[in-house]
């Protein structure tokens, strides 16, 4: 626990050591969509599409997306912070220090995830608010608790793909662009920006990202679309418990391997 | 002539110290040339999900381009350019520094801006490549159609936007040796540049405001231009109208890139932060 606590005060730290990231991670997501707000408009002259709302079950294109961006935050999080993280105390040239120091090195890495966390809710509740206040976005009280519920599934699901993020770094070192590219594909393969049945290998790929069940459940909530609540929850709660320890045993793999051949501080 | 050809070899030094390096991680070097591809079908994608199929009479009011496809696919292909510019000339000097030889390659005995430049024709090199790779898969994927008319001139136009966007490029790595943390930097040029751009939409769905913005940008007309070559879409311009502009752009974008990094690099030095983190 306290080597958990130390972790999240060096990263809070560090972090504050640069603040404009801050402010670039709760502005950004919902940027991300002012793009595809004009192509809409574009391409169909108004902000109903009959076509989307026979794929979404909702024809407002603009509260999908950006649904899908604020969620989209914890993939962020989940790939590129945790992925990054090794990376960078490698530049720092502490990765050494810290991986041989008397803890294990899971417990580092859980202290990193949950650094992650708490900062990734802390920009979600940041953009759900701006949502709330500025783009007009309604959330009743009775909401929030099912909400929190997936946020919580989704953020364990994500996390155990995060531990595998780290663990190729310490594998191909130079893994930022493989980082990017793994974003590009959920965001291709999951519900972020449109319904995956738009395409029958998306629909049939999403399945298996643990993002889709997320997404379907929180829009659901927060723009009232049908869905199976039961179903969802199940199985969010069955890939969590599969890919925590899958991340977990890839990442002491790896770590394992980096260290017998002596590869660790290898650039 | 001596000086110029040892320029010449510094700047091709440092391209294929770039190759080399990128060599050195296969997976990553073999990724960059995917990457554009699984990019750019989130785009596609969404297009066909809100018009519920590949062409739109609306886009083709607009625009005289009903292919939502065509149309979307030559904006972000032109957009590459600026992610190179923003991502790989805003990363390298950062790499430098993390490599440990920031500070040497600056006391070589050859100006600032042949580094520059080296990174600059790396980036042409590399970015052309994935862009040619991307073109020939796309095109034979979803049977797009050009007018081959119009190659030339899109061409020339390309290659304005290319040298106006790498003053941008400079800009960033200037601001990486003082502001060190390079990548948010990059994302907010490119982010912002990206909105603004007409990438997937024309300029007339923009607010009035962000229209205006927009014509100061390289990227809005190398998009419209390469589009209007390419597939037809009319502008309320004329070429020569866009070469004009575009070489106006050039010259303040690259003096202003050139301006910010040297400035940087000076406070970079008097400060004594070019080696700290």
């Amino acid at each position: 626990m306290r080597i958990i606590v130390e972790e999240l005060k060096k990263d809070f730290r560090i972090l504050l050591a640069y603040p404009a990231e801050i402010g670039f991670w709760i502005i950004w997501p919902i940027l991300w969509v002012v793009p595809l707000v004009f192509q809409g408009q574009a391409l169909i002259g108004g902000l109903h599409s009959t076509a989307f709302g026979d794929l979404a079950g909702t024809q407002e294109y603009i509260p999908y997306v950006l649904v899908g961006a604020i969620v989209s935050t914890y993939m962020f999080s989940a790939v590129w912070s945790m992925g990054n993280s090794l990376r960078d105390e490698m530049f720092y040239g502490t990765l050494e220090h810290i991986l041989s120091a008397p803890a294990r090195p899971v417990h580092i890495l859980l202290g990193k995830g949950v650094y992650n966390s708490i900062l990734s809710t802390a920009f979600v509740i940041i953009q759900m608010l701006i949502c709330v206040f500025i783009f007009g976005l309604d959330i009743t009280l009775t909401k929030i608790f099912p909400i929190l519920f997936f946020l919580l599934l989704l953020l364990i699901g994500l996390y155990g793909i995060g531990f595998m993020a780290a663990a190729v770094t310490l594998l191909v070192k130079e893994a930022h662009g493989l980082l990017h590219m793994f974003e590009y594909i959920l965001f291709l393969f999951s519900p972020i920006r449109y319904p995956v049945e738009v395409h029958p290998i998306t629909r049939v790929v999403s399945v298996f990202i643990p993002l889709t069940y997320a997404l379907i459940a929180l829009r659901g909530l927060l723009l009232g679309i049908a869905f199976n609540f039961w179903k969802n929850s199940l199985i969010l709660i069955g890939i969590d418990i599969i890919i925590i320890p899958l991340g977990l045993y890839i990442f002491s793999l790896i770590e394992k391997r980096t260290k017998t051949r002596g590869t660790l501080a290898h650039y | 002539m001596n000086r110029i050809v040892h320029y010449l070899r510094a700047i091709n030094a440092e391209n294929i110290k770039e190759w080399k390096i990128e060599w050195k991680y296969k997976p990553d070097f073999f990724r960059q040339f995917f990457e554009p591809l699984i990019f750019i079908l989130p785009y596609l994608l969404y297009g066909f999900a809100v018009l519920g199929g590949r062409f739109s009479e609306h886009l083709e009011t607009m625009t005289g381009v009903a292919d939502m496809v065509a149309y979307t696919f030559i904006g972000y292909l032109i957009m590459g350019f600026l992610n190179t510019a923003c991502w790989a000339m805003g990363a390298s000097l950062r790499k430098e520094q993390w490599y440990g030889t920031l500070d040497t390659i600056f006391v070589a005995p050859v100006p600032r801006w042949v580094y520059v430049a080296g990174m600059a024709a790396h980036s042409t090199c590399h970015q052309g490549l994935i862009m040619l790779i991307q073109a020939v898969v796309i095109t034979t994927i979803f049977a797009i159609v050009f007018q081959t008319a119009g190659i030339f001139f899109a061409l020339i136009i390309v290659a304005l936007m290319i040298l106006a966007i790498y003053g941008l490029g400079i800009m960033v790595a200037g601001f990486t040796i003082g502001l060190k943390q390079w990548w948010v930097i990059s994302e907010t040029f490119s982010t912002l540049i990206t909105i603004v751009t007409p990438i997937a939409y024309p300029l007339a769905v923009l607010p009035l405001f962000l229209r205006k913005v927009s014509l100061l940008l390289p990227t809005t007309y190398g998009v419209m231009g390469v589009r209007h070559f390419l597939l037809g879409e009319l502008l309320g311009i004329d070429f020569i109208t866009i070469i004009i502009r575009l070489v106006i752009i050039l010259i303040v974008w690259l003096a202003f890139g050139l301006g910010i990094f040297m400035f940087m690099d000076r406070f970079g030095r008097k400060k004594g932060v070019l080696s700290t983190y």
